[in-house]
């Protein structure tokens, strides 16, 4: 058994079997077997053997034309390896003599002759160093068998483990089999941990080594709340978390009672609790969990896994099924927020070297205007389907705002001239998530309906920390005195100018922080819908004379650590069983 | 068992040959070699320097890492020890894998 | 600059005419060196519009007897939003049948014109853009290649600083071949 820590990024027990996705090389563990089994595991190398020799003799037959004869040769250099019975004794020798798995043995040994073969000075013999990987794969690909699937293809509850999961990956999670997640990089604002948390999945990462303390198959415990993975867990620390995940299980049901009760303190100020959606379909889940709205809609989701532009009907298509759903309740759409990523590199032809300060967002929206009015067409069209707001993100000056509203003026003449109905008064806001945008925000009020404080970005920037980078995530911190005071400046410019504003980052979600904000003056949050009845219990069992004393008191500290050690005890008191 | 032993005497034998292809041993050639080799019942040693291989085994033999010029020791024991030194040392030297040797490599 | 003074030429016969490099659009696509005008008259808002049209017609670019009609339409648009960018720069523009292609005219002002700008400063460039209504993507074209050019610090103030029709024009086509000006 081996307990691992990492950060808790979505809350939840699960106990599974597991599923390594790899994006290039297989890592195999040193799994020790116990002397009894070592039959077994030479059996399963002979059987592997067997089956790679049958596999390749059946892909060499194929191979009949003369110009696939290169091909026929390779086939035939590595049916001879499998068949030297020297190489198969000496995995075997490896197997009896280390009490290994066949597939740490296999590994190992192939590896090393791979290396071998690369540190020869003869240019042929380096080359064969890829034959031996290729035969290692193959050998694998008997052992490991389906077990090294990809995540679209599930047939049974596992939990995932990966180095990281890409945008396109974690879209096509299935809730269904996907039952927790376990990630080597990454943090508690990284995409892959939005999307656990959006759809209640339990995950831990930034746990740097995991997927090579792992083998598909082994039984691992996911402890979301305490950021906790354990793999081969003995029966002990089974019965323990099983004990523990009933208690948690019961705080659930707590909050599901209080799905229909009102968001408000118990000094009777109401907050308007909303929900971050990515997908049309989480839109019922706001609802489920007791949200009024959509005070998040990122649209993202359209760009990535497709490696074409999506269409004016695509975005539409998605827009019009989440707002009709909502009717009456407020769905913000936020234009594309794309960046530092594949999909706008790729549209380059020499990539940036910096994409994340770099062209992204409305940026790249604005030099890209074809992109930018198939999606504002598609907002515009399907605002009168319901109650939209748009909302531009990543505004760091009047300027840039200036043109985005142009461009959406441009837009509507547009459909004027084509008879095409919109919400000729649909609200425009604007994330402020830039150090830039918070000390101007004043400025910025007058030309916008609401604002949106987007606290992961805002951390970021303000702290200068790359939130998906496991080294420094913990440096990563929305209880820095910087960015709270950032934070504030942006609340009262916005009470000022009397605009509405919100705040749509993991910081509404996180129990610590709620008094805090509302001690701030903040009235409207949007967040994670699985996490929406925990901060309504919060926001129900304080007053906000008790959230302004906490919030001066914060903004007169100067540590991080005070501050998050003092918001922490106050959210226990409030709400011991969320900790 | 006199005669057995006088019969293991028999068949050891040693060679030394040369590799005369330009581009040595690389995968084909190694190939050909364990093919010849191992029709033959008698073990094979080949040796390079200190290192010491199974003349049977693609995996010992490619990494031999031969090239051309190399001088390789074979030893082979048992029964048809002969005619396998004989069937080898032609593959190396005179059939030279059936692969040019570097003058005529220039040549192209 | 040879190459530069070349075109100067020929492009003063030949307003407006397009030479596209790249998938971008250029300056030199649409923009009608020939109705730039280095020193606005007008010190108000819809004296500046008015000018700048009535260059742009002058230029032969806008449909018989249209002029007034586009001047009215500019200054109703306007008045409904205003395109002051904000650091001294607005970018008037209006969709029009009244031209066949995207058309702009550059204009300069020494004492500054009041744009109703969200920063509330004067505007001392303006960037008039006529659009056929037919097509809106070279409309969105042109903007795109306007904003690209008047985000950069260097355009803006050089652009300030050229006094001249013939200096605004080579400041234009120089930031076509560099855009990173």
């Amino acid at each position: 058994m081996e307990i691992k820590k990492g950060i808790a990024v979505s809350p939840g027990i699960v106990i599974a079997k597991c599923l390594i996705i790899d994006s290039e090389d297989y890592r195999i563990p040193r799994r020790l077997i116990k002397p009894s089994q070592r039959m077994v595991e030479i059996q399963r190398l002979r059987n592997a053997f067997k089956e790679a020799i049958v596999e390749l003799t059946e892909l060499k037959a194929g191979q009949n034309a003369t110009e696939q004869r290169n091909i026929k040769d390779i086939f035939a250099v590595h049916l001879r390896f499998l068949r030297d019975r020297s190489l198969r004794k000496k995995i075997t020798d490896f197997v009896h003599g280390e009490s290994v798995t066949a597939e740490y043995a296999v590994s190992a040994t192939l590896r090393e002759i791979a290396s071998n073969f690369a540190r020869a000075h003869d240019i042929y013999i380096k080359e064969r160093a890829a034959d031996i990987y290729d035969i290692e794969r193959r050998l694998l690909r008997q052992l490991l068998g389906s077990r090294r699937e990809d995540v679209a293809h599930l047939t049974e509850e596992v939990v995932v483990v990966a180095r990281s999961l890409g945008p396109t990956q974690t879209a096509t999670l299935n809730k269904n089999f996907v039952k927790g997640i376990a990630i080597d990089a990454g943090g508690r604002t990284s995409h892959t941990a939005i999307v656990a948390r959006s759809l209640g999945i339990p995950a831990v990462m930034a746990l740097e080594d995991f997927t090579e303390s792992v083998s598909g198959g082994d039984t691992v415990i996911i402890d979301g709340n305490r950021g906790i993975a354990v793999v081969d867990p003995d029966s002990e620390t089974i019965r323990q978390y099983e004990e523990y995940s009933l208690g948690f299980a019961e705080l659930e049901h707590k909050l599901v009672a209080i799905r229909k009760k009102p968001a408000v303190t118990r000094d009777d100020v109401k907050i308007t609790l909303l929900g971050n959606i990515e997908f049309p379909d989480e839109a019922e889940l706001v609802l489920q969990k007791g949200g009024e709205g959509v005070g998040l809609y990122r649209t993202e989701f359209l760009y990535l896994g497709n490696p074409d532009e999506p269409t004016e009907e695509d975005h539409y298509e998605a827009y019009a099924e989440t707002v009709s759903f909502f009717k009456h309740r407020s769905v913000v759409i936020r234009t594309m927020d794309l960046g530092a990523d594949k999909y706008t590199q790729s549209q380059r032809f020499a990539p940036e070297p910096n994409p994340f300060l770099g062209l992204r967002s409305i940026r790249f929206c604005l030099q890209n205007l074809m992109l930018f009015k198939t999606q504002l067409r598609a907002i515009l069209r399907a605002s009168v389907l319901g109650e939209v707001k748009v909302m531009f993100p990543l505004i760091t000056n009047l300027q840039e705002l200036m043109q985005a509203k142009m461009i959406l003026r441009d837009v509507m003449e547009d459909l004027d001239e084509e008879s095409i109905p919109y919400n000729r008064n649909i609200e425009i806001g604007i994330m402020i998530e830039t150090p830039s945008a918070a000390l101007t925000a004043f400025s910025l009020t007058q030309g916008v309906d609401f604002f949106s404080i987007g606290t992961n970005d805002l951390t970021q920037y303000t702290l200068a920390v790359d939130r998906g980078n496991e080294l420094v995530s913990t440096l990563y911190s929305s209880s820095d005195p910087a960015v709270l005071r950032l934070i504030r400046t942006v609340i009262q410019d916005a009470h000022k100018a009397q605009i509405d504003l919100s705040i749509c980052g993991e910081m509404a979600s996180e129990p610590e922080h709620i008094m805090l904000l509302l001690g701030m003056g903040v009235r409207t949050l949007s967040l994670a819908p699985p996490m929406i009845p925990e901060i309504k219990q919060i926001i129900r069992s304080v007053t906000i004379e008790q959230c302004n004393r906490i919030a001066r008191k914060i903004l007169g500290m100067n540590s991080e650590r005070q501050i998050s050690s003092y918001l922490r005890d106050a959210a226990r008191k409030v709400l011991p069983e969320a900790f | 068992m006199q005669a057995e032993e006088n019969m293991l005497e028999k068949t050891v034998c040693e060679t030394t040959v040369e590799i005369k292809n330009a581009d040595g041993l690389h995968m084909r050639p190694a190939m050909l070699f364990v093919d010849v080799a191992t029709r033959f019942d008698c073990d094979i040693t080949v040796s390079r320097d200190e290192n010491s291989v199974d003349g049977k085994s693609i995996m010992q033999m490619s990494m031999l890492a031969a090239t051309y010029g190399t001088r390789l020791k074979i030893k082979t024991d048992g029964s048809d020890a002969a005619q396998a030194i004989e069937a080898l040392k032609e593959l190396v030297e005179v059939k030279m894998f059936d692969e040019p040797p570097p003058s005529e490599k220039k040549k192209q | 600059m040879f190459f530069q003074t070349m075109f100067t030429g020929v492009i003063a016969l030949n307003c407006g005419e397009k030479m596209i490099l790249g998938d971008k659009m250029k300056f030199a696509d649409f923009v009608c060196f020939e109705a730039t005008i280095p020193e606005l008259q007008a010190t108000d808002r819809d004296g500046v519009i008015s000018e700048l049209v009535s260059a742009i017609d002058k230029a032969g670019r806008l449909g018989k007897d249209s002029r007034q009609e586009v001047i009215n339409s500019v200054i109703k648009r306007e008045k409904e939003a205003s395109t002051g960018m904000g650091k001294s720069v607005a970018v008037p523009h209006v969709k029009h049948p009244a031209v066949k292609d995207v058309v702009a005219a550059v204009g300069r002002s020494n004492v500054g014109v009041d744009f109703s700008s969200l920063d509330k400063q004067p505007v001392y460039s303006v960037i008039l853009l006529i659009s056929p209504p037919d097509n809106p993507d070279r409309h969105l074209e042109a903007m795109e290649s306007i904003f690209r050019h008047l985000q950069q610090d260097k355009f803006r103030k050089f652009l300030r600083q050229s006094e001249t029709a013939e200096k605004i024009e080579d400041l234009l086509r120089e930031a076509d071949e560099n855009p990173s000006l």
